[in-house]
């Protein structure tokens, strides 16, 4: 019991000490903030931020590399609490995707404030303070899904775009480059419902589906959904309504196990594939190199591809559609 | 004989403040607890960084949301009652602050909107509760909802920004004055003085005693005159007010009106206070205690997110921590009783 009193009384003594910051050159503590957990897409950027790690150790680094998501998934005041308690551990950087591109601002610039760096990942933040932004160009992302999926219903037809989630700033790119897409481009085909939301889940994004198929099933072409949940959603609903197989053409957003299962099966026609990986393995590098007091690039883009069933199988696709979570996070 | 009694009536009064003294030191034991716990787990890199004064206010101003809910939780369940609607007040007040400071309505007037929209809800599901003698649950759970989809309508779906000039004032409540001084943010001041202001008012007044009777039995405190319909609509609609508090700091927080906020924020106002020593039988508890519950399951969130657990291990031990609170309480109960 005695050390531990002594500990206590000690540990009560710092209570009233404030920890400057460290920050030795090549021992590094890295925290990095995904939205959610659940979700393959972040853990793909984990695998990614793990890479980095792998590689930065071989030359020489210490890195602690720490992965923390908001303890209530889409919750705009738990991913603050968690950034806060960051900036209080003092972390040497932080990569964050944001879910919300003003919510999150105050705590970004409270940590630059005291010297942590922050790089964005995946979603924009509404400030320019940070070090540097690694996303996929997601409006582009949109205005590929749209092409792809006029030219496989041949330029005309009835679609649905299902939205994803309210105040959500990657996806509302992605539904407005799609929707400027077909809009513009393409006069014959008409959008039959492009306000309604999945919400967060995939069980959210079935029940929408659901409803909307219950609706417009009938006369509906193609669907576009803009995220990982959504497509799931969709191509669930499809398959109960007997629809799926390409009755209905779906083209969907990021790759996760069953929606590429559902692309192989040909009840998907089409994947917008980022590159997660890419973005978890250069917010690393980005916190290092900041460390080292190199200079940075601003804004990156990760790149985005449409992959098909044809396509699916060619090396650097399939790299995409199946990241190799195991060998980084087992 | 006759001096027996007083010996014997000393002794009971004796024993009862013995209980009591235990009831309100229970929560600062499971705080203790948990504090020390973290003591020794915790690497020394750790834990220097955890206790920390800058970490110290942190805390506090994470627990700020939940604690001003709590002071309106307790009145509530020491009555007998529940409120689950709390979230979505929360919600609908924050987005109502949002659109008026958009609307360019000053900060002061946009203040009494907030407080008086939550004293509305609250008088709503008081009116419902002891006029037409539904149960709190059900009426609660129903203004939850319409209180979310209300709060969805007026935000028009989507999050409230405001402009860029609006932002400072908007976050004064919640921001650090100075991150390496000892001022703390006016959110944390404002809910420890409603938290002694409610202390004295629900130990010393005649409408806190009130309160405590009905929680304790509501037909005896008719039969002794009190007026338990107006005590009880009273009760919702203070603590209205204190959960449209809650939703201003939450915009505060936010620096925006995000009406999908604070989802089962009410789940952690009644942890609050159950950790604190009330029953959800109604009857007991303290506001010390409720703040001192929020406060413990503030410091567990931190702990666990700086020593870098994964989630679900953070979620499993705040359920255990609450279960054995509640659990330690009983038993220094019954045995305080044999």
């Amino acid at each position: 019991m005695k050390p531990f009193f002594l500990r206590l009384v000690v540990i009560l003594g710092c209570l009233i000490c404030t920890v400057p910051a460290t920050g030795a050159g090549k021992n590094l503590t890295i925290a990095v903030i995904p939205k959610g957990t659940s979700h393959e897409f972040w853990k793909s950027i984990h695998a990614g931020a793990v890479k980095a790690k792998r590689e930065l150790e071989d030359q020489g680094y210490k890195i602690n590399l720490i992965w923390k998501g908001p303890i209530r998934e889409d919750d705009r005041d738990q991913q603050i609490a968690v950034v806060e308690n960051f900036i209080a551990r003092r972390v040497d950087g932080i990569v964050l995707a944001p879910l919300d591109s003003s919510a999150l601002v105050a705590p970004v610039e409270t940590a630059l404030s005291v010297n942590i760096p922050v790089v964005i990942v995946d979603s924009g933040l509404k400030s320019d303070r940070y070090s540097s932004y690694i996303a996929t160009d997601n409006y582009h992302g949109g205005e590929l899904g749209a092409e792809h999926l006029a030219k496989i219903i041949n330029g005309i037809g009835k679609i649905i775009l299902v939205r994803y989630q309210v105040g959500s700033a990657s996806t509302e790119e992605r539904e407005a480059g799609f929707m400027n897409t077909m809009t513009n481009k393409y006069p014959r085909i008409k959008i039959l419902s492009q306000n309604q939301y999945a919400g967060p889940t995939r069980d959210s994004a079935y029940k929408a589906a659901q409803d909307l198929l219950n609706r417009y099933g009938k006369d509906v072409n193609g669907i576009f959904a803009p995220c990982e949940p959504v497509t799931i959603g969709v191509m669930l609903a499809l398959r109960d309504m007997g629809k799926a197989g390409g009755i209905v053409k779906l083209v969907g957003f990021d790759a996760g196990t069953q929606s590429v299962d559902g692309l192989s099966k040909g009840d998907v026609q089409g994947l917008v594939v980022q590159n997660p990986m890419k973005m978890g393995y250069l917010g690393v590098k980005a916190i290092v190199d900041v460390a080292q007091k190199k200079k940075v690039v601003k804004k990156v883009d990760t790149g985005v591809h449409v992959i098909t069933k044809e396509n699916m199988d060619q090396m650097e696709n399939r790299e995409l559609l199946h990241p190799p979570l195991d060998q980084y996070l087992k | 004989m006759k001096t027996e009694i007083p010996t014997s009536s000393t002794g009971h009064l004796d024993r009862f403040n013995l209980a009591r003294a235990v009831q309100m030191l229970g929560p600062f034991l499971v705080l203790a607890f948990v504090i020390g716990f973290f003591a020794v787990i915790m690497p020394s890199e750790i834990s220097q960084t955890f206790f920390s004064a800058y970490n110290f206010k942190l805390i506090l101003t994470q627990t700020v949301i939940v604690a001003i809910g709590s002071l309106g939780m307790t009145m509530i369940i020491v009555s007998g009652g529940i409120d689950l609607s709390v979230g979505s007040v929360v919600a609908l007040t924050s987005v109502l602050g949002a659109v008026l400071i958009k609307a360019g309505v000053s900060m002061g007037a946009m203040i009494v909107a907030v407080l008086a929209t939550g004293g509305m809800i609250g008088l709503i599901n008081g009116t419902i509760i002891s006029l037409f003698r539904m149960t709190p649950f059900i009426v609660t759970l129903g203004m939850l909802g319409i209180a979310r989809g209300l709060a969805k309508k007026l935000a028009d779906n989507q999050t409230v920004n405001l402009p860029d000039i609006a932002l400072p004032s908007v976050g004064m409540f919640m921001a650090d004055p100075a991150p390496n001084g000892y001022y703390v943010a006016p959110g944390i001041a404002i809910a420890i003085d409603l938290a002694i202001i409610m202390a004295l008012v629900l130990n010393r007044s005649v409408f806190g005693r009130y309160i405590f009777a009905i929680g304790s039995n509501e037909a005896t405190a008719r039969l002794c005159g009190v007026r338990t319909r107006l005590v009880k609509l009273s009760v919702y609609m203070l603590s209205g007010v204190f959960f449209g508090l809650a939703g201003l700091m939450q915009f505060s927080r936010l620096r925006q009106g995000d009406p999908s906020t604070a989802v089962g924020i009410e789940l952690d106002m009644i942890a609050a206070v159950v950790i604190g020593g009330a029953s959800l039988n109604g009857g007991t508890g303290s506001i010390m205690g409720s703040m001192i519950g929020a406060l413990t399951m503030a410091v567990l969130r931190s702990g666990s997110t700086q020593i870098d657990w994964p989630n679900y291990v953070q979620e499993i031990i705040i359920g255990v921590v609450i279960i054995l609170a509640v659990g330690l309480d009983k038993w220094r109960q019954s045995r305080s009783q044999s």
